[in-house]
């Protein structure tokens, strides 16, 4: 599948060599995850397996017991060597042509569409999880900011990351919330939300399908990245979909009380901290209105799962600046979301297929496109 | 058709030092040549844009602004990835010698899963 979005005028077009790059950074990923990464597993199976339970006395029992063996192993070390390499080259490709057309861009960002809004704060400090590190890997972050035009962090986002997900993220870059969005619809066919808040929402490419599914509704967007934001906007514009975005700490909204039908995230909780999570989720119980629901979508643990495909399932914590990621796994959400304010019994952890809008030859039922596996959620409805 | 030239010699007589570690080392002297040989072909490119350009059959800036095709994006893919397995075959040959990871295995890459 083509990793190239549709174009809208937001989104920088990369001359022949970049987009020469970009590809080449696609099929070597593809490479590496379909053809060497089984590769890195048989040698698991073949050969380092075998002199773990030779030094335990035991069959390795989880994902850091599998580690001590398969970080000495040379397949393994290529792999995961050149598989770093590549997550490093998506942002290098992608950065080469945000750094040609930015004028152009921040010229954009002068004249802000007139459709939904944009609100930055002058006083909101990035929350350390984002400031120690880079997540992903994205140089200077989500949040990097120069100043009241700058939109390039997320203009990097927009190209970066279709060639990061090869693909899965679908031609309007926005899998991630098509997918929440045809999980609500599914499950309440009925249901016609008023106000929906989006939390990490970035360059809003998981909020906007709540808006095109939902015109009538007022859609929010909070994320602690201004240029994301600022380029979020410009892209909603763009695309003709109105959203109110603010720069907002999610741990903290200025949302009132019992305002929102419908509160969720989609891959926000793996970007956070272990003292956000109450925080985060106490947030979204306050300004739920009553019988309003929450979805997030992360990667949260709904099955037992082989210490093999756990350790494989940990790289990026340990190779892609997700270090929190393995607290997400780990972590009984469901007592989460109850300590958070939500009744044991309107919260469950659901499962639901991956899906990403489909150019229209390739279109499914509903205009999806499938095949991704499913992902895990958390739901929780406030009592009415 | 002259007779071809005899082969001159091409490693210097003597020991080589060791940087790193062997395999490191080695790794690097394949980096650098290949450094080399992209900035070759890029240099060849340029001439054939430049001599195309000066017969009036094509501009750089239309190379600049090419668009692919689906198809032709398709059959470029297909041809860096069979590059991409000349390039890994010492990898491939070792993991052709082992048995099989199950056809699941690694969904964790190219999945959903791969997202967060």
């Amino acid at each position: 599948m083509n990793h190239r979005q549709s174009e809208h005028i937001a989104l920088p077009r990369p001359l022949h060599d970049e987009n020469a790059r970009q590809d080449f950074v696609v099929s070597f990923r593809r490479h590496l995850s379909r053809q060497i990464a089984p590769g890195a597993y048989a040698a698991y199976q073949n050969r380092v397996e075998p002199e773990l339970e030779r030094e335990l006395g035991r069959k390795p029992k989880d994902a850091d017991e599998v580690r001590r063996g398969m970080l000495r192993d040379p397949l393994y070390q290529m792999w995961s060597a050149m598989q770093r390499q590549s997550q490093e080259m998506v942002w290098d490709s992608a950065i080469d042509t945000i750094e040609r057309t930015l004028p152009e861009l921040r010229e954009q960002a002068k004249t802000l569409g007139p459709l939904g809004s944009l609100r930055l704060s002058e006083t909101l400090e990035i929350p350390r999880y984002h400031s120690v590190y880079d997540i992903h890997l994205q140089p200077g972050g989500y949040h990097q900011d120069s100043g009241s035009d700058d939109v390039a962090a997320g203009a990097i986002y927009d190209l970066g990351v279709p060639i990061y997900a090869m693909g899965m993220m679908g031609p309007e870059n926005n899998s991630t919330g098509q997918t929440l969005v045809n999980f609500f619809e599914t499950a309440w066919p009925e249901a016609r939300p008023e106000r929906i808040l989006d939390l990490g929402c970035a360059i809003g490419n998981s909020t906007l399908p709540w808006a095109q599914t939902y015109p009538d509704a007022e859609v929010h967007g909070v994320d602690v990245g201004p240029a994301c934001l600022r380029y979020g906007h410009i892209r909603a514009n763009a695309l003709g979909v109105p959203a109110h975005f603010s720069q907002q700490n999610v741990e903290s909204l200025d949302f009132a009380d019992d305002s929102f039908d419908v509160v969720c995230s989609a891959l926000l909780f793996h970007e956070t901290s272990r003292s956000a999570v109450p925080n985060i989720l106490r947030e979204a119980y306050r300004v739920l209105k009553p019988g309003g629901v929450m979805i997030h979508f992360d990667g949260f643990r709904t099955d037992p799962i082989e210490p093999i495909r756990a350790f494989f399932s940990e790289w990026e914590i340990y190779n892609n600046n997700e270090y929190f990621l393995k607290t997400v796994h780990r972590l009984d959400w469901i007592e989460q979301a109850i300590e958070a304010g939500f009744p044991a019994d309107g919260v469950a952890m659901r499962k639901t297929p991956f899906v990403a809008f489909a150019p229209l030859t390739e279109r499914g039922t509903k205009g999806y496109m499938t095949g991704f596996g499913d992902v895990p959620l958390l739901v929780a409805h406030k009592p009415s | 058709m002259t007779s071809a030239s005899p082969k001159l010699l091409r490693t210097a007589k003597g020991k080589k030092p060791v940087y790193f570690d062997d395999v490191t080392d080695k790794l690097l002297s394949m980096v650098v040549a290949l450094v080399g040989e992209v900035s070759v072909l890029r240099d060849r490119l340029d001439t054939v844009e430049q001599l195309a350009a000066g017969k009036g059959v094509l501009t750089s800036d239309e190379v600049d602004h090419y668009a692919l095709s689906e198809d032709q994006h398709r059959l470029r893919s297909e041809r860096r990835d069979a590059y991409l397995a000349r390039v890994m075959k010492s990898l491939h040959d070792e993991i052709a010698g082992m048995a099989e990871a199950p056809a699941d295995a690694t969904e964790t890459f190219e999945s959903a899963h791969a997202l967060s």
